[in-house]
C-alpha cells in the first residue's frame, strides 16, 4: 500500500523575489478528519436530501477522487526555470 | 547468441536493468545452453522476477524540456518572448491513473462540448467511450512509450516512463 504524501515543498525565485515553502501535508489528514467528524450531522443530511437528484452520489464520487488524487501525489515533481525565474514543487 | 542473451543485452543498453542483473541472467542462459532441467527453472525465475523488476520500477511519467544554447536567456516570461525555459516534470503514474478515472466525473453536457472541440480540430473521439479497461491499457502501454523531439534551435523535449 501506498503512503500518503508527507511533505509538499515549494519555491518560487525570480529576479526580484525568492520564496521557499515546505508545507506539512502530514497534518492536513487529521485537520480534514477532525472536520470532516464536525461537520458529519450536516453532510448525512445534504446527503439525504438531494440523494434523489443524483447529485449526493455525484459529490461522494468527487470526495473520493479527490483523497485519492491526494494520496498518489508523492513523487510529484515540477521544476521549471528560465534564466532567473524559477519555480520548483516537489511531493515527497 | 540466442535470443535470449540479445534481449538481456538491449535491456542492459536501455538501463532497465543493472550490469549485475545482467551477469546473473547471462550466466543463467548460459547454463541453460548447457542443459540440466534446475538450471531452465532457474533461468525462467530469474527472467520472472526480472520481468517484475522492471514493471515495478515503471513508476513515473517524465517529461523534460531543455533549451539550446542561450535560450534560458532573454527577458520576459516562461515560454514568452522566445524564451525556452528548463523544464522538468515527474508525475506518478499512480496519480495518471486516478486523474483520468476523474472522467468519469465530468458532466454530460461538458462531456459534449470537449466532443464538439475535438471534432473541430479533425479528431472523431467520443470521451464518453472511455472505459476502465481502456485506462488500464493506456497506463500500461505508456511503459513503452518514449517520445524525444530535437528542436531547431537545438531544444529538445522528451517524455518518458521511468
Amino acid at each position: 500500500m501506498t503512503r500518503p504524501p508527507l511533505w509538499m515543498k515549494i519555491r518560487i525565485r525570480n529576479e526580484e523575489h525568492k520564496f521557499g515553502l515546505w508545507l506539512p501535508l502530514f497534518l492536513l489528514l487529521p485537520l480534514a478528519f477532525v472536520i470532516l467528524i464536525i461537520l458529519s450531522p450536516l453532510i448525512i443530511l445534504g446527503l439525504i436530501i438531494f440523494w434523489d437528484s443524483g447529485w449526493s452520489e455525484w459529490a461522494l464520487k468527487v470526495l473520493w477522487a479527490a483523497i485519492v488524487s491526494f494520496w498518489t501525489m508523492r513523487g510529484l515533481e515540477v521544476d521549471v526555470r528560465t534564466g532567473e525565474q524559477n519555480v520548483y514543487i516537489s511531493v515527497v | 547468441m540466442g535470443e535470449s542473451q540479445k534481449k538481456i543485452l538491449e535491456m542492459l543498453a536501455q538501463g532497465k536493468i543493472n550490469v549485475e542483473d545482467a551477469h546473473r541472467l547471462l550466466s543463467a542462459v548460459g547454463a541453460e545452453e548447457g542443459g540440466s532441467t534446475g538450471n531452465k527453472n532457474t533461468v525462467k525465475n530469474d527472467i520472472g522476477a526480472l520481468a517484475n523488476k522492471v514493471m515495478e520500477g515503471r513508476k513515473y511519467l517524465r517529461v523534460t524540456v531543455t533549451p539550446g544554447e542561450g535560450g534560458t536567456e532573454g527577458k520576459g516570461n516562461l515560454f514568452q518572448d522566445g524564451n525556452v525555459g528548463r523544464v522538468n516534470v515527474k508525475v506518478p503514474l499512480s496519480l495518471i491513473r486516478a486523474g483520468i478515472k476523474l472522467t468519469s466525473l465530468i458532466p454530460a453536457d461538458a462531456l459534449d462540448k470537449a466532443n464538439s472541440a475535438l471534432h473541430e480540430k479533425g479528431i472523431n473521439f467520443d470521451v464518453r467511450n472511455i472505459k476502465q479497461e481502456d485506462i488500464e491499457s493506456l497506463i500500461e502501454a505508456l511503459g513503452d512509450m518514449e517520445v524525444d523531439i530535437d528542436g531547431g534551435k537545438g531544444e529538445k523535449v522528451k517524455v518518458y516512463v521511468e
